[in-house]
């Protein structure tokens, strides 16, 4: 919210640079985002008026004019041709910055110099309305209306803009602080001065208000109080000059005087007003009603409004001529030839205001307000202090007395308060008295007290304070935070729990030392993405936009898009990993400590390569990626965590988002999956070149590591080595030839590994010879020739019986 | 003849060292191994002595014979060796052989410095799902329905009743429900804003989340606790400023600033001209709360605080646009 410097001095005396009192405010917990010089943009103009107007002598177009600055007389060389003497004229000073340049096709701004034109020196410039920015015409200069002008006024002066306003972030628990009032009031405090309400002196005419109006309330709930005055023979036209310097100040546009002075007491006072053209009241009855559903209303933006059963409405004998505490309706608007008004200054129920402006999508200064909580104790000092004004702008005639429906007073709260609680929740030592006196700042005043027991009164413009704890933060805030003294009790209880172990931490550092570099990626996507998965997506009901539209099902998208994004800037060779969830729609899931009802989060950990498989280097041949380079990071990665008995199986049946697809398998669960991920998905994100993948489900991962882990002792006997090469049919599996071997050789096996494929001219062409290295140890005895040879020759006989295997020599 | 043994094993020592390539080395050989050397001439000349002293000075002939061929061999293989690589050219400014260089994201190193500080400070590390119900994301953080405060977070619906979390404090609520007090976490976590999209915001971000409730946790603590955290995160010699501040869930509810690490306090665009950097929000846990827990408010007290890792991360990293963090830019990545 704006507030202006200039307003609040209405209401508070106090001479502190703009810089500190931001400060003070920011500490009290009404934190100023930012200060704006108004002045600072006609800084050195001043009003001169033109004495004397010669020629100059050495150009025809150009004259020398004598100008009374107020404190002095100087001179200043003009081209203008409307130039005469006493006019009153806007003198751009040295210093001063031109805001638009009319000489120059870009109109630049530029400061200015004394210069000498033509042989004659110039002390300054006359300006014309296009160069101050104030209007269009370059014609000439501009030339003010003598209506009591005086010579060595500033610009600023003169415009009203010496002034300095703070934009004020508002947290929504101060509506008490939505005005220039409420900024003063904690001024008052912070400064310890003395807080000035604005007077009333409201003269009344000896018309009644009873034979004028009737005023009834069908909804005291919503509105529980209503107030209104008429005021009659109003001249509605543009308002004084100092009204609008307010308001344009605080960034609202002036419109009429009646409008006007409804916002001015707005932003004075907080509380907002609504001003009726009388005349336009059917029967000039207001009734305060709830709206049926399907009724139609026009705004004052012109726009329809479809309304909603419950929405509150004011009403007059027949229609709707308000939506109550949102926007008044065009059929009563205040226009030029109103002669008489109805003002409202009413109470509505917080909670029915928002949900009016909510369900329409309006929100404005007033439902803002109500919306908080207006204090409906001011209704009657708001209405009056309108009144006064607009009697005062306009002479017009105030029907005497006013309706006030408010069968219900609110009371000011009560609160206890216990200084033993302030302290204990603060950390402090405060007494009663300091606290007394602070509260006594903001008008929350002690009635009762015994020993440390304390009874306060809440005025109703804090509808915040609810609580105890209410106050205390008060107290807090006005004794401020920062002297609030630090103390640790140091009680740090320590824990019988095993360590928390983060297995993300330690894949993330283990897939670092490996080279992949960590994305962190969007989790929403398009739905026609997610709806790539088998299961159910999620959808968000109000999306910013269609590519966000639901939750992500799979990391393989976030990944396409990130390595999409990375070749587009000629990165081309990529290692990829991300840790993030995936989420469904799942029926399956019932409420849990971490699950909500009907939802399934997932963790998962992907992997992604593409461009060259190994760090290019001189001495070595560039290979592709391919699946091999992703099914060893995940063998290595399976070792570190000690699950050495994971499986990979290969189906034909790809998976929607991949080909070439190897499904990792633990104890039977399939918990992940490697694969290439299919052309016509690459195709989706322009990507031309393969991309592999490996997408593991690490909730699952997790439940199967094993931190149990047993030193095993080092073999005693030494280890024989040999290897053996088998011709097969090239369909054979290398997987299903390592079971072979491995159930053939029995337990002194004790590890098999492929070294070589070779398939070409030296052996038929459907028949692959692959050459396996065996390793042989006994934990009993060194093994001899001949044992080794046996098993080799079981082996051989084996992979002969069942694979029609022989063995290459 | 002992004497003149020792002699040539002086003179041997002496040749092996001024030995420079293989001509000398031949020459060392014909010196002293061929048939016609040194050490041959000493074999005939035993000849010369008597019977009794011939084994011994047999004995010290071969051990003379044998040192000599040793050093022989020693000096003719350091020799060929550095001929050999003579001979290859090697050139040392060629590129060593590298592997693929890989990287934690910015986000994960911030939040793993976090994590660490809070841990030794005796938090746990607690954990709850993005997809929530309206209760635990608001209600039940005393955000009643209705109410403005709300409008603070602006909301991804899935239903009427189930949302993306705003933020991390529904996870305070989950732990409080499963957990009788002291409760000491901190919740790091994703959370989703519906924000259109630009250089200081973007649809979702990640909090760490922290919460503390006991007897006699005081205002006080909650400082002491945040201002010992900031000096181990950015440095012992900052200063810090506590102002009040609005959150439904807390109260007192406070804002933390440190001073502008990047103009020392002095004002620049980065801290909008204020000299401060607010780094997190704070407050001790409003008594509504508890009652939402069954936590007792009279025998309890606590704080809560948040801080969102991407602003930390690019205040620390000096980075202006928080798109950037998931744009995921290799060339970006690599930097980290």
């Amino acid at each position: 919210m704006k507030i202006s410097l200039n307003w609040l001095k209405n209401y508070v005396n106090f001479d502190v640079s703009p810089e500190l009192l931001a400060e003070k405010l920011t500490n009290a917990g009404l934190e100023v985002e930012s200060i704006e010089y108004l002045n600072k943009k006609y800084e050195n103009f001043i009003i001169g008026k033109i004495l004397k107007v010669d020629k100059h002598p050495n150009a025809d177009k150009l004259t020398i004019c004598k100008v009374d600055i107020g404190n002095k007389n100087i001179n200043v060389v003009c081209g203008a041709p409307n130039v005469s003497e006493n006019q009153f004229v806007v003198v751009g000073l040295p210093g001063a910055i031109v805001a638009r340049n009319q000489h120059d096709i870009e109109a630049k701004p530029f400061t200015l110099k004394k210069t000498s034109i033509r042989g004659i020196e110039s002390d300054g410039m006359i300006c014309s309305e296009y160069e101050l920015d104030l209007g269009e015409d370059k014609s000439g200069i501009l030339v003010l209306e003598n209506n009591g002008l005086k010579p060595g006024i500033t610009l600023n002066e003169y415009l009203g803009l010496n002034d300095v306003v703070f934009e004020i972030g508002i947290t929504p628990n101060r509506p008490d602080c939505l005005s220039h009032l409420g900024i003063a009031r904690e001024i008052s405090a912070i400064f310890h001065l003395k807080l000035k309400k604005p007077k009333l002196d409201l003269k009344e005419s000896r018309e009644l208000i009873t034979f004028a109006t009737k005023v009834f309330v069908d909804d005291l709930d919503k509105c529980p109080r209503y107030t209104a005055r008429i005021i009659k023979d109003v001249e509605v036209k543009p308002s004084p000059k100092w009204l609008q310097n307010y308001l344009n100040a605080v960034g609202i546009r002036p419109i009429n005087n009646i409008v006007d002075i409804t916002n001015f007491v707005l932003m004075e006072l907080g509380h907002p007003l609504h001003a009726f053209d009388y005349d336009k009241l059917k029967d000039n009855t207001i009734r305060v009603r709830v709206a049926k559903d399907g009724e139609h209303f026009i705004t004052l933006d012109g726009k329809g409004r479809e309304l909603k059963e419950g929405m509150l409405l004011i009403c007059d004998a027949e229609k709707p001529v308000a939506i109550a505490g949102v926007m008044g309706g065009i059929n009563s608007e205040i226009t030029e030839n109103t002669k008489n008004i109805l003002l409202e200054s009413a109470y509505f129920l917080p909670q029915s205001i928002r949900r009016t402006s909510k369900l329409l999508g309006l929100s404005t200064d007033a439902s803002q307000r109500f919306e908080r909580g207006a204090d409906p104790n001011i209704t009657k000092f708001a209405i009056n202090r309108a009144a006064q004004l607009i009697q005062q702008v306009t002479n017009a005639k105030v029907l005497l007395g006013y309706i006030d429906i408010y069968p219900k007073p609110i009371q000011p709260k009560k609160i206890n308060l216990d200084t033993d609680r302030v302290n204990s929740t603060l950390g402090t030592n405060l007494t009663y008295y300091p606290i007394k006196n602070l509260l006594k700042k903001i008008d929350i005043r002690l009635i009762k007290r015994n020993k440390s027991k304390m009874l306060f009164e809440i005025p109703t413009f804090r509808p915040d304070i609810e609580r105890e704890i209410d106050l205390i933060e008060e107290i807090a805030r006005l004794y401020g935070y920062d002297n609030i003294e630090i103390k640790m009790r140091s009680l740090i209880k320590f824990k019988e729990q095993p360590v928390y172990k983060d297995i993300d931490d330690e894949i993330r550092n283990y897939l670092v030392g490996r080279g992949f570099n960590e994305i962190i990626t969007n989790s929403l996507m398009s739905k026609e993405l997610a709806g790539l998965s088998k299961d159910d997506y999620v959808e968000i009901l109000n999306p910013i936009s269609r590519d966000m539209s639901a939750m992500r099902t799979s990391l393989i998208p976030s990944v396409l898009n990130v390595v999409r994004n990375n070749i587009y800037h000629q990165s081309k060779n990529l290692n990829l990993f991300e840790i993030g969830k995936v989420y469904f729609k799942d029926s399956s899931i019932a409420k849990g400590p971490n699950t909500i009802a009907g939802f399934r989060e997932e963790k998962r950990l992907i992997l992604a390569k593409t461009g060259i498989s190994e760090y290019p280097h001189w001495s070595k041949q560039e290979f592709p990626s391919d699946i091999y380079d992703l099914k060893g990071e995940v063998e290595d990665l399976f070792v570190m965590f000690s699950l050495d008995k994971y499986k990979f199986i290969s189906y034909t049946i790809d998976r929607t988002l991949t080909e070439l697809t190897l499904y990792i398998m633990y104890q039977n669960v399939e918990f992940g999956y490697i694969g290439k991920v299919k052309k016509e998905i690459l195709k989706l994100f322009d990507i031309e070149q393969n991309v592999f993948v490996a997408d593991i489900n690490l909730d699952i991962l997790k439940s199967f590591v094993n931190y149990n882990r047993k030193y095993i002792p080092l073999p005693m006997y030494p280890m024989v080595i040999r290897d053996l090469a088998f011709i097969v049919d090239r369909a054979i599996p290398v997987e299903e030839l390592l079971q072979t071997i491995k159930y053939s050789a029995g337990n002194l096996l004790k590890s098999v590994d492929l070294f070589d494929i070779y398939t070409g001219d030296r052996i038929s062409a459907d028949k692959k010879s692959c050459a396996f290295a065996l390793q042989f140890q006994s934990e009993e005895r060194t093994l001899t020739d001949e044992e080794v040879a046996l098993i080799i020759d079981n082996i051989i006989k084996v992979m002969n019986d069942k694979h029609n295997a022989t063995l290459r020599k | 003849m002992l004497e003149k043994i020792k002699e040539i094993e002086a003179k041997i020592e002496q040749d092996i060292l001024n030995i420079k390539n293989s001509e000398d080395l031949e020459n060392f050989r014909l010196k002293y191994l061929s048939r016609k050397g040194i050490i041959s001439e000493l074999y005939d000349s035993i000849k010369s002595i008597s019977i009794e002293e011939r084994p011994s000075i047999g004995k010290k002939i071969n051990e003379l014979k044998a040192y000599c061929q040793q050093v022989y061999a020693e000096k003719k293989k350091i020799l060929e060796e550095f001929s050999e690589k003579k001979s290859e050219q090697i050139d040392l400014s060629l590129p060593g052989r590298r592997k693929w260089l890989g990287s934690l994201h910015p986000l994960t190193q911030t939040l793993k410095e976090i994590k660490l500080i809070f841990q030794r400070m005796g938090f746990d590390v607690a954990d709850g799902p993005e997809i929530e119900e309206d209760y635990y994301n608001f209600e039940a953080l005393n955000f009643p329905p209705e109410h403005p405060a709300r409008d603070m977070q602006d909301t991804f619906f899935i239903s009427d009743k189930v949302l993306l979390r705003t933020h991390t404090s529904p996870v305070q609520i989950r732990v409080m429900e499963r957990t009788t007090p002291p409760v000491r976490v901190i919740i790091p976590g994703r959370v989703y804003r519906n924000e259109a999209i630009s250089a200081r915001s973007y649809c979702l971000f990640h909090q760490v989340e922290g919460l503390y409730v006991d007897t006699g946790v005081t205002f006080s603590e909650l400082k002491g606790t945040l201002v010992s955290f900031a000096k181990q995160f950015f440095g012992s010699s900052l200063k810090y400023r506590f102002r009040p501040s609005f959150f439904p869930f807390t109260e007192p509810s406070a804002e933390m600033d440190i001073t502008c690490f990047l103009c020392d306090g002095k004002g620049c665009r980065v801290c909008k001209q204020t000299g401060w950097l607010e780094i997190l929000g704070c407050g001790m846990v409003d008594p509504n709360v508890y009652k939402y827990v069954g936590y007792d408010s009279e025998k309890y007290t606590g704080y809560a605080f948040g801080m969102g890792i991407e602003r930390i991360s690019m205040l620390r990293y000096g980075i202006d646009d928080i798109r950037i963090l998931f744009d995921n830019d290799i060339r970006f990545l690599k930097q980290f």
